[in-house]
C-alpha cells in the first residue's frame, strides 16, 4: 500500500507536468499562429506594393502607349509632308515636260532631253511603287491598331475583372477580420476560465493541506487508540492471572473444606477471604468490561471510516475514469489541429508557386520591355537617316532653284535675241515667254519644297526626341519591373518562413499529441490505482468488520463474567452469612466448590481467549497505525504534487493571458489589413480609370490610322495620275525636235536633279515603311505587355485567394485551440470534484479520530 | 503698234527699257572695283570678252548699296557704239507694250527725279516706270548725237 501510494502520488505529478507541456505547446501554438498572423499581414502588404507596382508598370507602358502615339503623329506629319513633296514634284516635273515641249518646238527634239525624261518616268514610276509600298504599310499600321484597341478593350475588361476580385478579396478580409474577434473573445473567456481553474486549484491545494494535517490528526489518535489497547491488553492479562489465582483458591477452598469440617471457625475466616477476594475480581471485571465497551465503539468507528475510504476511493477511480475520457477527446482534437497544419503547409506551398511563377512572369516583362527599348532605339535610328535624307532633298531643291534663275535668264536673253531678230523672231520670242513662265512656276514650286522640307526635318527632330522620350519609359519600365521582381522575392522568402514556421507548428502538435497520450496513459494508470485502493479499502473494511464482531463478543463475555462474579459474591456472602449452618451445608458447598473450580477453569479459559483476542486486535491496531502513517505520507505527497499543478496552472493562466494580448494585437493587424485591402481597391478603381483611357487613346489611333489609310489610297491614285503624266510627257519628249543647246543641256540638268529627288522621295517612302514596320512591333510589344500584366493581374489574385484561404485555416486553428483550452477545464473540474472527494473523507477521518 | 521691253526691279518699283537697246542679260556676282570712280559706278564687267562699265542702278536712284543675290543682274544695254551694264536687284520678264499705253508722268515727277523717268505705262495689274537710258548713265550728248 505505501508503493501504491508513493507510485500514485508521482503519478498524478506526472500527469500535472503533463498537463504543463499540453499547455506550453498550447502557448507554442498561439505564438506559430501569431507569426503566421504577422507573416500573412506582410504578405498583404507586399501584395499591396506588388499592385502599386504593377499599376505604376501601366502608368509606364501608357505613356510608352503616348508615346507610339507622338512618333505615329510625327510619322503621319513626315507622311503628308511626303504627299506634298510628291505633288510639288509632280509640279515640277510637269514644268520640265512643258519645258521640253517648248523646247521642242523651239527646235525639232532633243535626244539627250528625251532620255532624260525617260530616266525621269522611270523614277516616277518607281516613286509610284513605293507609294504604293507604303500604302500597304500604312494599311498594315491601321490593322495593327485595330488589334491594340481590341486589346485595349481586353485589358479594360481583364482591370475591371481585377477590380472586382480585389473588392471581393478585401469583403473576405472584412469577415476574417470578424473572426478574428471572435476568436479572440473566445481566448479571453477561456484565459478567465484558467484564472477561475487557478484559484479554484489554488483552494484544492489549501483543502488537500488542511486533509493531510487531519490524517496526520488521525494517525495521532489511533497511536493513541493503540496504547488504550496495549493498556486494555495488560489489564486482561492481569484479569487472566487474577483468575488463574482464583481457580487456584478455589481449589484450595475445595481442598481446605474436608479441613473445615473439622474447623468451621477457620473457615469462617477463610470465607471471608474469598468474598473479599471474589469482590475484587469483579471489580476488576467492571473495569474490564469498560475498557472492552470503549475498544468496540472504537473499532466499530474504524470500521466505519475503512468503509468511507472504499467508497472515496471508488469515487476516485470513476473520477479518473472521467477524466481519460476528457483526454480522449483531447488527443482527438490535437490529432485535428495536426490535420490542420498540414492543410495550411500544403496551401504555403502553392502560394510559394504561384509568387515564383509570379517572379518568372515579371522577368519575362523585363525582357519585353528590354525589346521595346531596342526598337525604339532602332525607330530614333530609321529617323536620323530620315533626317540626313531630307538635308540631301535641300540641296536638291537648291539646285533646282540655281538651274530655274539660269533658265529664267536665258529665256530673257532668248526673248531679246528675238526681238532684235524683228519680224522673224517673233514666234521664237512666245516661246522664249513660255520658257520663262515655266521656269518661274519651277523656282515657286522649288522654293515651296524648301518651306517642306524644312518642316519635314523640324518633325524629324520632334520624331526623335519623342524616341528618346519612349527610350526612357522602357528603362524606367523596366525599372519598375525589376523593382517588382524585388518584391516578389521577398514575397517568396516571406511564404518560405511561413511554411518553416508551419513545419515547426507540425512538430509542436506532434509533440502535443505526444504528452496527451502520455497523460491518457497516466490516467488509465491512476484509474487502474484507485481500484487497488478502492480493493484494499473493502479488504480492511471486512477485516476491521470482523474485529468489531471478536469485540462485541468479547464484552457479551465480559459481561456474563460480570454478572457471574456479582452471583458469586453474593453466594459467599451468603456463606459468611450462614457460617453456623456450616457444617449442614458442607455438602452443598462442597458442590458449589465443585462448579465454582469448573467455573474457575471456564474462566481462565476465557480470560486466555480474551487475551489472545486483545494482542490481535493490539496488533491489528499497529498495522493499521502504521497505514495511517502510510496515508498521511501520501496525503502529503498529494499536497505537494496539487501545489505543483497550482504552479503550473498559473503558468498557463499568464500563458493564456498572453494569449489574449496577442489575439488583441492580431486584431488590430487584421484591422490594418482591411484598411489595407480598401486602398488596394481604390488603387485597381484607379487602374481601371486609366486603362479605360489607354482604350481610348487605342481606339482614337485606330481611327487615325484609318483616315491616313485612306489618304494613302488617294495618294496613291495620285502617282498613278502622276504615272500616266511622266508617261505622256514622255512621249511628248519623243516628239521634240532639237532645241538650243544651252537649253537643251539645262533642262538635262534639271531632269536629272528632279530624277535625284524622285530617287530620294522613294527612299524616304521605303524609310516610312520601316518606320510603320517599328510601329506596328512596338504595338505588338505593348500587346505582349499588356498579356504579361493580365498574367500578373490573375498572379496577384492568386496571392490574395492563398492568404485568404490560409488566414481561414488559421480561425480553423484557433476554433480548435478554444475547444481544446474546454476540454482542458473539463479535466480540471474533474480534478476539482476528486479533490472534494478526498477533501470529504478526511474530514470524516477526523471526526473518527 | 507694240515694242518688247525688258521688265527689271530697283528697290520695290518696276521698270522698262526697250528690248532694242538691250544686247544681254546675265547674272551678277560683282564687279572690278575702278578707283576715283563715283559711288554709282561700281566698276567693270567682262561680259563676253568686251569691258564694260557697271553702273548701280540703286546708288543712282538714291538707295542704299546691297550685297548681291542670286537674282541680281546685269541688264548690257547699248547706245549707239557704247555698251554699259545696268545692275539691278531683278530682271526676270520681258514685256511686250504697245505705244499707247505709255503716259507722260506727272509734272512733278518729271522736276523732281532728274528726268529719269521718261514715261509710266500700265503692264497689268503694276506700273511700269520707262527709264531714259542715256539721262541715267549720263550720256544724253551721245545720245543725242
Amino acid at each position: 500500500m505505501l508503493n501504491e501510494n508513493g507510485e500514485n502520488g508521482g503519478r498524478s505529478h506526472s500527469m500535472s507536468l503533463r498537463a504543463e507541456q499540453a499547455a506550453k505547446s498550447l502557448r507554442l501554438a498561439a505564438d506559430r499562429s501569431e507569426r503566421i498572423e504577422n507573416l500573412a499581414a506582410q504578405l498583404v502588404s507586399t501584395g499591396a506594393t506588388q499592385a502599386a507596382s504593377i499599376d505604376q508598370m501601366r502608368a509606364a507602358t501608357e505613356s510608352a502607349v503616348s508615346s507610339m502615339d507622338e512618333v505615329a503623329k510625327a510619322v503621319n506629319d513626315a507622311s503628308l509632308s511626303q504627299e506634298r513633296i510628291v505633288q510639288l514634284t509632280r509640279e515640277s516635273r510637269d514644268g520640265c515636260d512643258a519645258t521640253s515641249a517648248g523646247l521642242h518646238e523651239v527646235a525639232a527634239s532633243v535626244e539627250g532631253v528625251k532620255k532624260d525624261a525617260d530616266v525621269l518616268a522611270t523614277s516616277a514610276e518607281t516613286t509610284a511603287i513605293s507609294l504604293e509600298e507604303m500604302s500597304r504599310s500604312i494599311k498594315g499600321v491601321a490593322s495593327d491598331a485595330e488589334e491594340l484597341a481590341a486589346s485595349s478593350e481586353e485589358l479594360l475588361s481583364s482591370a475591371t475583372e481585377m477590380s472586382a476580385s480585389v473588392s471581393e478579396v478585401a469583403a473576405l478580409g472584412e469577415g476574417t477580420a470578424a473572426t478574428v474577434e471572435e476568436v479572440a473573445a473566445t481566448i479571453e473567456q477561456m484565459s478567465k476560465g484558467i484564472s477561475r481553474l487557478s484559484v479554484d486549484a489554488q483552494a484544492m491545494g489549501e483543502r488537500t493541506a488542511t486533509v493531510g494535517t487531519a490524517v496526520t490528526t488521525v494517525a495521532s489518535a489511533l497511536g493513541r487508540v493503540a496504547e488504550d489497547a496495549s493498556e486494555m491488553a495488560s489489564a486482561v492479562e492481569q484479569t487472566a492471572a487474577t483468575a488463574e489465582q482464583m481457580a487456584r483458591s478455589v481449589r484450595i477452598v475445595s481442598d481446605n473444606i474436608a479441613g473445615l469440617k473439622a474447623d468451621a471457625d477457620g473457615t469462617t475466616s477463610a470465607t471471608s477471604e474469598l468474598a473479599a477476594s471474589i469482590e475484587e475480581v469483579a471489580a476488576t471485571s467492571e473495569k474490564n468490561a469498560l475498557v472492552i465497551d470503549g475498544n468496540v465503539a472504537g473499532i466499530e468507528q474504524l470500521a466505519r471510516s475503512a468503509a468511507a475510504t472504499a467508497a472515496s476511493a471508488a469515487e476516485v477511480s470513476s473520477i479518473a475514469a472521467n477524466v481519460a475520457t476528457s483526454t480522449a477527446q483531447l488527443e482527438t482534437s490535437t490529432r485535428t489541429i495536426a490535420g490542420q497544419v498540414q492543410a495550411s503547409r500544403q496551401t504555403s506551398d502553392r502560394v510559394a508557386a504561384t509568387a515564383k511563377e509570379g517572379a518568372v512572369t515579371v522577368a519575362r516583362s523585363i525582357n519585353g520591355l528590354g525589346t521595346i527599348r531596342e526598337v525604339i532605339v532602332g525607330s530614333a535610328s530609321v529617323m536620323k537617316e530620315v533626317s540626313k535624307r531630307v538635308e540631301e532633298i535641300g540641296d536638291f531643291v537648291q539646285t533646282i532653284n540655281l538651274i530655274a534663275d539660269r533658265t529664267n535668264l536665258l529665256s530673257l536673253n532668248a526673248s531679246i535675241e528675238a526681238a532684235r531678230a524683228g519680224e522673224h523672231g517673233r514666234g521664237f520670242a512666245v516661246v522664249a515667254e513660255e520658257i520663262r513662265a515655266l521656269a518661274d512656276r519651277a523656282q515657286a514650286a522649288s522654293s515651296d519644297i524648301a518651306k517642306i522640307v524644312r518642316a519635314l526635318q523640324g518633325a524629324a527632330r520632334d520624331a526623335l526626341t519623342a524616341s528618346t522620350d519612349g527610350a526612357k519609359v522602357a528603362d524606367d519600365g523596366a525599372k519598375l519591373a525589376a523593382d517588382s521582381e524585388r518584391a516578389l522575392t521577398t514575397i517568396v522568402q516571406g511564404v518560405d518562413e511561413l511554411a518553416r514556421s508551419v513545419v515547426e507548428i507540425d512538430r509542436a502538435s506532434a509533440e502535443q499529441g505526444k504528452a496527451v497520450h502520455a497523460v491518457v496513459q497516466a490516467t488509465n494508470r491512476m484509474n487502474e490505482e484507485g481500484k487497488t485502493i478502492a480493493r484494499a479499502g473493502a479488504e480492511q473494511t471486512r477485516a476491521t468488520q470482523a474485529l468489531a464482531q471478536a469485540g462485541a463478543e468479547m464484552r457479551t463475555m465480559a459481561k456474563q463474567s460480570r454478572q457471574a462474579m456479582a452471583g458469586q459474591a453474593k453466594a459467599v456472602r451468603e456463606i459468611v452469612k450462614a457460617n453456623g449452618a456450616l457444617r449442614t451445608t458442607f455438602e452443598k458447598v462442597m458442590r458449589i466448590s465443585e462448579e465454582q473450580t469448573k467455573a474457575s477453569a471456564e474462566l481462565a479459559q476465557a480470560a486466555h481467549r480474551m487475551r489472545t483476542i486483545t494482542q490481535k486486535t493490539t496488533s491489528a491496531m499497529a498495522e493499521q497505525t502504521r497505514a495511517l502513517g502510510t496515508v498521511a505520507a501520501s496525503s502529503q505527497e498529494v499536497a505537494g504534487a496539487t501545489q505543483r499543478t497550482i504552479a503550473g496552472l498559473t503558468e498557463q493562466a499568464k500563458g493564456a493571458v498572453e494569449v489574449a494580448r496577442a489575439m488583441s494585437e492580431a486584431r488590430k493587424q487584421v484591422v490594418q489589413t482591411a484598411r489595407a485591402m480598401a486602398e488596394q481597391t481604390k488603387t485597381s478603381k484607379r487602374v481601371e480609370g486609366i486603362v479605360r483611357r489607354v482604350a481610348k487613346l487605342a481606339a482614337s489611333l485606330s481611327t487615325v490610322s484609318a483616315e491616313q489609310s485612306k489618304i494613302s489610297t488617294v495618294l496613291t491614285g495620285e502617282a498613278d495620275g502622276v504615272r500616266r503624266f511622266a508617261r505622256q510627257a514622255s512621249r511628248a519628249v519623243a516628239e521634240q525636235a532639237m532645241a538650243l543647246t544651252a537649253l537643251a543641256a539645262s533642262a538635262a540638268r534639271q531632269t536629272a536633279s528632279m530624277g535625284g529627288v524622285g530617287g530620294a522621295a522613294s527612299e524616304q517612302s521605303a524609310a516610312f515603311s520601316r518606320l510603320g514596320d517599328v510601329a506596328a512591333q512596338l504595338k505588338l510589344r505593348a500587346r505582349e505587355i499588356a498579356g504579361a500584366l493580365g498574367l500578373h493581374t490573375k498572379t496577384a489574385g492568386a496571392v490574395v485567394e492563398g492568404v485568404r484561404s490560409m488566414s481561414s485555416e488559421i480561425a480553423q486553428l484557433r476554433t480548435i485551440t478554444a475547444e481544446q483550452a474546454l476540454v482542458v477545464a473539463a479535466i480540471f473540474e474533474e480534478l476539482s470534484h476528486q479533490d472534494r472527494a478526498r477533501h470529504r473523507t478526511m474530514e470524516e477521518k477526523d471526526e473518527a479520530s | 503698234m507694240s515694242a518688247l521691253f525688258v521688265m527689271f526691279k530697283v528697290g520695290n518699283a518696276d521698270y522698262v527699257i526697250p528690248a532694242s537697246s538691250v544686247l544681254e542679260l546675265e547674272s551678277f556676282t560683282g564687279a572690278t572695283e575702278v578707283p576715283g570712280a563715283p559711288s554709282f559706278l561700281r566698276g567693270v564687267l567682262n561680259i563676253r570678252g568686251r569691258v564694260v562699265p557697271a553702273i548701280d542702278l540703286r546708288t543712282r536712284f538714291g538707295l542704299a548699296r546691297t550685297e548681291p543675290t542670286i537674282d541680281t543682274r546685269v541688264v548690257v544695254g547699248q547706245i549707239g557704239t557704247r555698251v554699259v551694264g545696268l545692275v539691278v536687284d531683278a530682271a526676270r520678264e520681258v514685256v511686250s507694250l504697245s505705244s499707247e499705253a505709255f503716259r507722260p508722268p506727272p509734272e512733278i515727277i518729271v522736276e523732281q527725279t532728274q528726268g529719269f523717268v521718261q514715261a509710266i505705262a500700265e503692264a497689268g495689274q503694276r506700273l511700269v516706270m520707262l527709264l531714259d537710258f542715256p539721262k541715267v548713265i549720263g550720256e544724253e550728248s551721245t545720245h543725242a548725237q
